[in-house]
């Protein structure tokens, strides 16, 4: 392959780190977005790969490779996995800048705002990042600095903030992978709605056989955030068993997600107790990043209790 | 690739499961090895009916076919040197049954090994072959290239632990191989000769695998030498006792450098260290094989000696070796961590020799080499890091490596113990298998006539590994 005069001013500073990846592929495992598409691509050591194609002039760039670098939810599990401890984010949010230079931005993961935006600037108080603001009395996102947390499209009353590209992590995503589930158990399911810092103890990337049906599933929401009240009651309205809430410990939430997860589970609680229904049918538990066993003891308990074998 | 050809793939896969966007295929052109060529598209098969309908067009139209599990290889199996499809088999995920009374389990190639411990460390059995990458390798990639790791000296690789399989052949006819029995002699072991075959045979569908009890106590422990030799010769005295370790780890001199540089462990700066292993059922087995390698290592001026059941002690023990990838990695800014004669294996009696040879042959040709590896089961693991920007630390490794597998096969060892040959290894492959390659390629041309399956691999690679592919670094002076 022919090397290119380098454009890429802020890629060039990682070249070398670029190349120390060793690819050894271990960010796959708990990325949401790979999980979600399984296709290679998607994976952080895509984005490298791409980054170090784009410095190296070996790669032209594209809308395509925009949308797959402007596409992360910032959990950083392939940080945590990487066996290099290559800064991956980082090196991420540097391709984002030079791919606006060179005029390719598309929005990924990042958060747009729909024509129904009255401007109330709920979403700018809200954004824990500063990556909105007012210009020419339109809402504006920096898609560098948006995280794709969220908090934006949580907080907007008319719908207008919204996040380019979902990852099966949309309200309506959730609520729809929820009731399949529910709907098409034969017995009654219990669900587990897990905040993506959670690092879900289960099978990462395979199936188990149809024998080995577990009684409940676990469903990433991304943050105890964005788990809304309706999502929580709809699976009551499918019949679930019980429903348990994973977010992370107090102070460790940088989108105080936990915060909002308790509430509205405190709020459901309240209803089914009006309804005379169980309100132990509803929990939150709060899980260490990393945690597994700890995340899986709660899930045991859990499903043991309403199960009444304790 | 034509038009015609990607929409025939298309029809036969669906339009969601073929990519072929200048991205992707840069993406899918390198694996974990230092080599790099592009695929002409990738597609994603969900059935075995899937593979034989692609194998069968790929066949009549002579297109290469190049399975891929994880691309966590690092020699180059899955780099497409001659182009074509490559088979992502990701999408065949699924674990179709677990068979406690016959102690087996099916599963389908794309299904990753830790997932597969998960779902069986509920009976308290596992997978034994484990290797390092078990986080990302997928069972279809590990039967490719007979993967291993640090508890083959116990359990076996994966060779051992396949009992049957289904592979799609390169004429797109679905064959069995094998039982689902312990032993089998009912003519040719074509499911054993399947794995270990990088993907240039057949094209796994389905794999039938035994798997063992997870054992109640297991015991880790240290020793430090003040002599790479005395550390060698120790691996050889616990092997040729009789002991059966679970784990017996060499860690050298540079390994330790590297690890305390980078992650500040404050480990002992000695000349090696060795870590070993043993688990059962009985605590009082387990104690007699710790003592016995105990004593060995004593006997052979080891000290520092400590071992614990503790897991936080014993992962404690273990870091060092643990974090040594990453420690390579971020060794010196200026140098990259390069997978090259990563994984030879020889006697016993020569590991000191070995470890020896690769400091010496490193210190010649002016780049930094690191010995470590599962010498209990005979398997060195070297790292070659360099600044890989330099045209001639590339003419260094080259002749680096041709010393080291030089050495390696003059004392009947081999090129690899667990990673496979593909391209980065084909020099010294062929060289050691120099009798017997005839045999290997009548046996290729045979059930792949027209050579579909990941060709120009193995036998058939390029020797000259520096020019075999682009290799995936700026090469800038």
């Amino acid at each position: 392959m022919k090397n290119k005069p380098i454009k890429f001013n802020n890629l060039k500073k990682w070249e070398s780190t670029l190349a120390s990846c060793i690819r050894c592929g271990y960010c796959f495992e708990h990325c949401p977005i790979f999980k979600s598409t399984r296709w290679e691509s998607d994976a952080p050591r895509a984005k490298v790969i791409m980054s170090y194609g784009l410095v190296s002039g070996n790669l032209e760039p594209s809308d395509y490779i925009a949308e797959k670098l402007f596409s992360c939810f910032f959990c950083k599990k392939c940080e945590t996995a990487c066996s290099s401890g290559v800064s991956l984010t980082d090196i991420f949010i540097d391709a984002r800048k030079d791919l606006i230079e060179a005029g390719f931005n598309t929005p990924g993961t990042t958060s747009l705002t729909k024509k129904e935006c009255v401007v109330c600037l709920a979403c700018v108080k809200e954004c824990p990042y500063e990556a909105r603001s007012i210009i020419n009395n339109k809402i504006v996102v920096d898609p560098v600095i948006c995280k794709s947390c969220g908090k934006c499209v949580e907080v907007c009353p008319t719908g207008a903030a919204i996040l380019g590209l979902n990852f099966g992590t949309s309200k309506e995503e959730l609520k729809n992978e929820a009731s399949d589930y529910l709907t098409k158990s034969k017995e009654t399911k219990i669900i587990v709605f897990a905040c993506n810092w959670s690092y879900f103890p289960d099978l990462q990337s395979s199936k188990l056989p149809e024998t080995e049906d577990k009684n409940y599933k676990i469903i990433v929401n991304m943050c105890g955030n964005r788990l809304e009240k309706e999502m929580l009651i709809d699976a009551f309205l499918n019949n679930a068993k019980g429903v348990l809430v994973a977010c992370c410990p107090d102070g460790d939430c940088e989108h105080k997600g936990n915060e909002k997860a308790e509430s509205n589970v405190q709020y459901v609680k309240n209803l089914l107790k009006d309804l005379d229904m169980d309100p132990e049918k509803i929990n939150l538990v709060q899980i260490k990043n990393g945690d597994k066993s700890g995340f899986q003891a709660e899930i045991d308990i859990f499903v043991d209790k309403l199960s009444g074998n304790k | 690739m034509k038009q015609s050809d990607l929409s025939e793939l298309k029809r036969i896969v669906g339009e969601n499961n073929v990519k072929s966007d200048p991205a992707d295929i840069y993406i899918y052109g390198s694996d974990s090895s230092v080599h790099t060529a592009l695929p002409w598209a990738i597609v994603r098969p969900e059935t075995a009916e899937h593979v034989q309908e692609i194998v069968r067009f790929a066949n009549k139209k002579k297109i290469p076919i190049i399975p891929r599990g994880g691309g966590s290889g690092m020699c180059g199996q899955t780099v497409p040197i001659k182009g074509g499809i490559t088979l992502d088999m990701k999408q065949m995920n699924q674990i179709l049954e677990i068979n406690l009374p016959d102690v087996y389990c099916r599963v389908q190639p794309g299904v990753v090994d830790d997932d597969l411990n998960m779902a069986l460390k509920q009976y308290g059995v596992f997978f034994p072959p484990t290797p390092a990458s078990s986080r990302i390798a997928t069972i279809g990639g590990e039967i490719g290239n007979n993967a291993s790791g640090v508890r083959s000296v116990k359990y076996g690789a994966t060779r051992d632990a396949v009992l049957g399989m289904k592979v799609v052949m390169p004429s797109g006819e679905i064959a069995d191989f094998g039982a689902c029995t312990r032993v089998e002699a009912s003519g040719y072991q074509m499911h054993k000769l399947m794995v270990g075959s990088e993907g240039t045979l057949g094209i796994v569908v389905e794999a039938t695998l035994k798997f063992v009890p997870i054992p109640e106590f297991r015991c880790l422990g240290i020793a430090n030498f003040d002599s790479l030799r005395d550390a060698g010769k120790t691996v050889g005295d616990i092997m040729a006792s009789g002991a059966n370790p679970s784990m017996l780890e060499l860690v050298d001199s540079i390994a330790i450098k590297a690890v305390n540089k980078t992650m500040n462990l404050g480990l002992k700066e000695v000349d090696a260290a060795l870590l070993y292993e043993a688990d059962g059922m009985v605590v009082e087995a387990v104690d007699y094989e710790i003592k016995k390698m105990q004593e060995i290592c004593k006997k052979n001026n080891g000290k520092d000696l400590k071992a614990s059941y503790d897991p936080d002690e014993r992962a404690k023990i273990f870091l060092g070796r643990k974090k040594l990838f990453p420690a390579l990695s971020k060794f010196d800014d200026a140098l990259a961590s390069t997978s090259l004669a990563d994984d030879m294996a020889v006697p016993y009696s020569k590991m000191a020799d070995m470890a020896e040879t690769i400091h010496k042959v490193a210190k010649k040709n002016n780049i930094v080499m690191t010995a470590y590896g599962h010498c209990g089961s005979g398997c060195m693991h070297t790292k070659i890091l360099m600044d890989t920007n330099r045209k001639d630390q590339w003419a260094s490794a080259k002749k680096a490596i041709t010393e080291i597998y030089d050495y390696v096969r003059s004392v009947h060892g081999t090129t690899s113990a667990e990673h496979g040959i593909g391209l980065s290894k084909a020099e010294s492959f062929k060289a050691e298998k120099a009798n017997s390659l005839d045999t290997l390629r009548t046996i290729k041309q045979a059930l792949d006539p027209n050579n579909i399956l990941n060709p120009g691999k193995m036998m058939q690679a390029p020797e000259d590994w520096v020019t075999a592919t682009d290799l995936r670094y700026s090469i800038t002076s």
